[in-house]
């Protein structure tokens, strides 16, 4: 098997817009697949409404392309119900955190062994580039004229209130680390959370003053630095990773038996 | 098993495993929360059947079709706040062909309402919920053995039509307890229909308008009608199966009284001085069984737990008037269908004699 077969190409061109960050990340998750033997018969993918949602349509996966934001209760079902599978979760940041953020929150508590790699561009992309909950404050977009009035939503600090979870931050520019927290994710045993800076050029870019993708990925290049060693913390434009303890993913456990109503094997 | 006292919430949940039922996720919401529980101790004690107490109703409606996807019969319970939350998922299910199985035990709304009263308000909502178009089928139950019933029946039409199916209880029935002994209760259980996840191929399951091979299919009418033609006529066969219903009382009468679920049991002591019609698939309606039997009777009188929502279905469905009886706001009792019939001028005279109270059975 090679790294293409993982994925759809006669299928391609995708429908995303030239210069968007998705593919990048596509062509990771792909890689990271090949190496650790991820295939149709032991992964399942589960992805969003929004650019990012396409991607299950693009990979030899079976794959389920859920309603807008239930991407993690589909998924957790989906890791209850087939423990053995690989259950890799790939969607944006607006339907992770906003329409999917009672979930998201929830699942990050419950710490099911599911990977969530969400493509963070800062912006509803699809929908023409309205404010999101990632949007940096003071962002000028299509439904914040005068700048986005809210400050952005801190999804580091929220997967970390599990002590046992995984979180990464990285962008597309960086290659290599995301690669590499793509796949500590996916080998992590419990909720796994990689947040991925990606740009979105035409519907995000083009309005705050970046001439071309290029451009923003530079500026990826720039901003970004990785968090020194041990920080248990990342600050600001940082990249990095922050493991909270690793401990084996205890099967869970229902509710103890109350009372004998239910007894008699329901026959 | 012998007989006992069994409740109806309890007995939908047998009714479950029965089917074969792997996996459960709900959110309590009065008058449903015993299959809740019931579903956890059960899950406690069979490891192999999965339970999730989830966050919300959306997550639950979510859930159960990713665990369907996954290879588990899977269900959820809720009441009427609970499955408006679900509608966007229930018609996700429907576009997709999810089996699996949503039991809504019906309060008074709308919004919060009176979460403990009986109510009927919720038979638009299994039909008509979600936008778009579908075909949902619907059973309601009247009795704790029917409970158990057509639970195993809600997962057999699930699994043959690969759909959701509603079945509809509600706080009255839910919380009734009655003698039954559910082992003689027997009801063939159909296997899955549906190939699990991850055996081999690359399907893709959207929501979205698509072509077999998963490309978007959103600005193609033809390629949308056609899928939709197909899943309609494919579904209306499937109903040919499930065409449940109960014809009976006083078929010499000049009048037949419609009622279902709860509210036939109410009106039980109308036996003498009407012919019955109750529709235990509440949807698709029985035209051909209803359309049948209707002309022989001068009147028709739907006695139900809303404000007309099956009257209104009724006389559409046959183009003739259809007299109401609304029990609203929990008043479900024979007090209320007595007070109903004399509004219309057809409480039969031995009935309206004071202290006339028959056994309601």
């Amino acid at each position: 098997m090679a790294v293409k077969d993982k994925l759809k190409t006669d299928l391609f061109p995708t429908i995303w817009c030239p210069g968007c960050g998705i593919g990048l990340i596509m062509q990771q998750l792909a890689s990271v697949m090949e190496d650790l033997g991820l295939d149709k018969t032991n992964t399942v993918l589960v992805t969003g409404i929004g650019c990012t949602g396409r991607m299950g349509a693009y990979m030899n996966f079976e794959s389920v392309y859920t309603l807008h934001g239930r991407t993690l209760p589909v998924a957790e079902a989906i890791k209850t119900v087939r423990p053995e599978l690989n259950v890799i979760v790939v969607s944006g940041d607006g339907d992770t955190s906003s329409i999917g953020g009672n979930h998201l929150l929830h699942s990050i508590r419950r710490n099911p062994n599911v990977t969530v790699i969400c493509n963070n561009n800062e912006i509803y992309g699809l929908t023409g580039g309205q404010t999101g909950p990632t949007t940096p404050k003071g962002t000028t977009t299509l439904s914040s004229p005068a700048g986005s009035t809210a400050s952005p939503i801190n999804l580091q600090g929220l997967v970390n209130t599990n002590p046992e979870s995984y979180y990464a931050k990285t962008t597309v520019y960086h290659q290599g680390p995301m690669r590499k927290a793509i796949k500590e994710a996916i080998e992590w045993p419990g909720f796994a959370f990689v947040d991925v800076a990606s740009q979105c050029i035409e519907n995000n870019g083009r309005r705050i003053g970046f001439g071309s993708a290029f451009e923003m990925l530079e500026s990826y290049k720039a901003d970004y630095k990785p968090a020194p060693k041990g920080a248990t913390r990342l600050e600001g434009k940082q990249i990095g990773i922050i493991k909270n303890a690793a401990v084996p993913v205890a099967v869970p456990v229902p509710v103890p038996a109350g009372s004998n109503q239910v007894d008699g094997d329901g026959k | 098993m012998t007989k006992r006292l069994v409740q109806g919430n309890e007995a939908v949940m047998l009714g479950a495993v029965k089917a074969g039922a792997g996996y459960f996720c709900g959110y309590p919401i009065s008058p449903s929360s015993e299959i809740l529980a019931q579903a956890s101790q059960y899950a406690a004690k069979h490891p192999e059947f999965r339970f999730l107490q989830a966050e919300d109703e959306i997550a639950s409606a979510n859930a159960i079709l990713g665990a369907s996807l996954a290879g588990a019969k899977s269900f959820t319970a809720t009441s009427g706040p609970g499955f408006s939350l679900m509608q966007e998922a229930v018609g996700y299910a429907h576009k997709i062909g999810i089996p699996a199985v949503i039991v809504n035990v019906q309060r008074v709304g709308p919004g919060t309402g009176m979460p403990t009263m009986p109510g009927q308000g919720d038979l638009l909502q299994t039909r008509y919920g979600s936008s778009g178009d579908y075909t949902s089928f619907v059973f309601y139950p009247s009795t704790v053995a029917e409970c158990y019933r057509y639970s195993i029946e809600a997962f057999n039409a699930a699994e043959d039509s690969r759909s959701p199916v509603i079945l509809l209880s509600d706080a009255y029935l839910g919380h009734l307890n009655e003698v039954v002994d559910l082992d003689e209760i027997e009801v063939p259980v159909v296997p899955r229909t549906i190939a699990p996840l991850a055996t081999g191929g690359t399907r893709l399951f959207s929501g979205v308008a698509t072509y077999p091979d998963g490309e978007p299919a959103t600005a193609d009418s033809d390629e949308f009608i056609r899928q939709y033609i197909e899943n309609r006529d494919d579904r209306r066969k499937v109903a040919e199966k499930y065409a449940f219903h109960e014809y009976g009382w006083n078929k010499e009468a000049d009048t037949l009284v419609i009622a279902f679920g709860i509210t036939r049991r109410i009106a039980q002591p109308l036996a003498p001085y009407f012919a019955l019609f109750r529709p235990i698939r509440i949807w698709p309606t029985l035209d051909k069984e209803l359309g049948e039997i209707a002309p022989k009777y001068k009147k028709i009188i739907v006695i139900e737990g809303s404000d007309g929502q099956y009257a209104n279905v009724i006389e559409r469905m046959l183009l003739r008037h259809v007299e109401r009886v609304p029990l609203l706001g929990g008043r479900m009792s024979l007090e209320a269908v007595r007070e109903g019939l004399e509004l219309i001028g057809e409480l039969p005279k031995e009935l309206a004699a004071a202290g006339a109270t028959a056994k309601v059975g």
